[in-house]
């Protein structure tokens, strides 16, 4: 972070300007090396966390299933889903998710033990399968937020690094700015162009900082996970990560695939009740479904927790095999619960969601203004890197705008466009800033473009579900209110995209 | 957990004019420059520290932790958007003097070196100590793991700002390779002596 010394002040410091200096030099090294991939990270994270509102808007002729479904409902979701799967060769593992703030689903997902095989349903509110899942731009936002589409362990290792780089850059920052609370408050506009940015940089880094740690520490966690539980295993679990991850998880499937019938899940779920009356169903995994050494992780939800419910364990024949305890359990399996709710705003409703919104794009600005800073600073010393300046600008505008072109290639032409679309647009981001005069001319067009692509895609999604060939369709009020986000996106963009002068200023 | 119903929100609404009382008693003492009144930074902390307390009073211990910081954090901003100062000019002079970076001298080598401390070692130490806390503490199996999980990201982040910002790179290499021996000397040892 970029710090002012207090000329006038005489009192001792906490760090010498020496350490303070030498923490700035690696803070902007890191930076410098890791910003783009935060900054992607942060800004698909930004919006993954409206992901299940972005699901009923893909596909808003979906039922609306909002209360928590009855034990039946859930049980005869259940056995069609089972069915289904078992024709798409998908019955291996049987995975169900109920209704919570926002999402107002009932989906079925069906796994088959070969990769690939699979297959997603969404439920009517009588338990029936109504269609299957159509959120492909969703489903690619979260991979890219993830994984970074890498294959196989390696994105999400890269993307728990990215969260261990913004740990860092936390620790660093805070400790290269000696007047962190003199300068708590001080947001300057206008004037020297390094000066506001670094005081956007600080405030924004030093306000936001309990949610900054709270992502960044739970992501970083996340998707460090499988080496971790991999060498635990090694130390403690003789090399196997199967019995490492059911000593956090609970109790997973045995080996025994004899056939046996589908456990009693209606039945589960009274027993939960009858001893928490205030739990509500909220989600249910079988792994090896169908077969005698099934297990089932039951999803209970009681109010006052972050957890999205705990885990009730039985076996196929509905032998309670203990909790989870994510709600009230230990301290471990408390955090275990909450890391998932915390680290995507999935507690306490739309106000939840709307500050973790707000805090997201501030951290994703701080990643990107960080190497603007730097890029400024340069110039300023009379070291101008044009050519970063443009490349700089077309990251960081070029990645909104590739987000919304492939959301609007899903919206026209479907799951294959999606991929092609975001590379081709984050390919033309790069060539018009090739092209353009600077930096602000390559920023501005984007922003400008940015802006169109949302009217488009709102325009788009009104002609898909609301034109003259689809006057009869049922939507989600969820897609409204989507859409008009999408359009006070787009008038955020276009101010933006107007030159200083021609406003007035 | 649902979203907060309609009584719960109105509890909500004196936690926020806590925090918010609190974030303007600081901005006015952290503004004055120099002198001001020290009380007001007392007191500007104490409103925030009360008004966390009535989020947790409010939405009990685990939820209500999670709503007072983030209620601070977007209430802060709102603070600062309201106080911008708009400058027309450069600002000279000594306030607009910056600390800036070190600029040492460096070369492939070296840089190679410090991202070889940074992310591999500092990693493998971070990892080690995580993997210890894990098997060795005497807690629970969960409070044992996901306290020793939650270590690594930690330890590995501290790890790389330390080496970064560290010209001594060996210094820097045997602390790292200390810790890493202990542990996993400490994960890994016993059972290979059991």
């Amino acid at each position: 972070m970029d710090t002012r010394p207090e000329p006038l002040a005489r009192r001792r410091q906490f760090l010498s300007p020496d350490v303070v200096r030498a923490m700035l030099e690696g803070h902007s090294a890191l930076g410098i090396a890791f910003a783009a991939l935060i900054y992607v990270v942060c800004l698909t994270g930004t919006l993954a966390v409206f992901i299940n509102e972005l699901r009923r808007w893909e596909q808003p002729d979906a039922p609306v299933v909002a209360a928590a479904p009855a034990p039946e409902t859930v049980a005869a979701a259940f056995a069609e889903g089972y069915a289904r799967a078992r024709a798409a060769g998908a019955a291996h593992d049987l995975f169900l998710m109920g209704p919570d703030a926002g999402r107002a689903r009932l989906t079925v997902f069906a796994r088959g033990a070969q990769p690939g095989a699979e297959g997603a349903w969404v439920a009517d509110a009588q338990g029936r399968l109504a269609a299957p899942v159509r959120a492909p731009w969703t489903e690619f936002l979260a991979e890219l937020h993830a994984s970074l589409h890498l294959p196989g362990s390696w994105g999400g290792l890269l993307v728990g690094l990215v969260g261990v780089t913004l740990i860092s850059s936390l620790i660093s920052g805070l400790l290269s700015h000696p007047r962190i609370f003199r300068d708590a408050f001080a947001l300057r506009w206008g004037g020297a162009r390094h000066l506001q940015e670094a005081d956007l940089h600080n405030r924004l880094g030093v306000w936001g900082l309990p949610f900054h740690l709270a992502v960044s520490l739970s992501g970083a966690l996340l998707g460090l996970a499988t080496l971790i539980v991999g060498l635990l295993a090694l130390a403690a679990y003789e090399g196997d990560s199967e019995k490492a991850f059911a000593a956090i998880l609970g109790p997973m499937p045995s080996e025994d695939h004899n056939p046996a019938p589908l456990p009693d899940l209606a039945a589960m779920i009274r027993q939960v009740g009858a001893t928490r009356p205030s739990a509500v169903f909220a989600s249910v995994t079988v792994q090896h479904v169908g077969t005698a050494g099934q297990v089932v992780h039951l999803g209970m939800r009681t109010p006052g927790h972050l957890a999205l419910s705990n885990t009730y364990y039985f076996d196929g024949a509905g032998t309670a095999l203990g909790e989870g305890g994510l709600e009230a359990g230990g301290v471990g399996q408390q955090i275990l619960g909450a890391l998932q709710p915390l680290h995507f705003g999935w507690f306490g409703g739309i106000a939840v969601k709307l500050a973790y919104g707000v805090l997201g794009l501030a951290l994703s600005y701080v990643a990107f203004n960080g190497v603007t800073i730097w890029l400024v600073r340069r110039r300023a010393k009379g070291r101008p890197a044009p050519g970063w300046e443009k490349v700089w600008s077309a990251l960081g505008w070029g990645q909104p705008l590739a987000l919304a072109a492939s959301a609007g290639a899903a919206l026209v032409a479907g799951a294959p466009a999606v991929m092609p679309a975001y590379l081709a647009t984050t390919l033309a981001a790069f060539a018009w800033a090739w092209m353009a005069r600077d930096g602000r001319q390559t920023a501005r067009a984007l922003r400008l473009a940015c802006a169109a692509v949302l009217v488009g895609i709102v325009a788009a999604h009104l002609a898909v579900w609301r034109g003259p060939f689809a006057e009869a369709i049922a939507v989600d009020a969820m897609a409204h209110a989507v859409n008009v986000a999408l359009l006070c996106a787009a008038a955020l963009a276009l101010p933006l995209a107007v030159p200083a002068k021609a406003r007035g200023r | 957990m649902g979203p907060m119903p309609a009584s719960e929100l109105l509890t909500t609404a004196p936690a926020l004019l806590l925090l918010a009382a609190g974030l303007i008693a600081l901005r006015r003492q952290w503004a004055a420059r120099p002198g001001g009144r020290p009380a007001f930074t007392l007191a500007g902390w104490a409103l925030i520290g009360l008004g966390l307390w009535a989020f947790v009073r409010s939405f009990g211990a685990q939820a209500g932790a999670a709503y007072g910081p983030l209620a601070l954090s977007v209430l802060a901003f709102g603070v600062i958007a309201a106080g911008v100062q708009k400058r027309a000019t450069p600002e000279r002079g000594p306030r607009a003097a910056a600390l800036e970076p070190q600029e040492r001298r460096t070369t492939w080598a070296r840089g190679i070196a410090k991202a070889f401390l940074a992310i591999v070692l500092s990693g493998t130490a971070a990892i080690g100590l995580g993997l210890a806390y894990a098997v060795a503490m005497p807690l629970g199996t969960h409070d044992r793991i996901v306290i020793g999980g939650l270590l690594v990201p930690v330890l590995w982040g501290a790890g790389m700002a330390w080496t970064l910002c560290d010209a001594r790179l060996l210094r820097a290499t045997i602390v790292l390779l200390c810790a890493s021996a202990l542990g996993y000397g400490i994960a890994f040892l016993p059972k290979a002596f059991a």
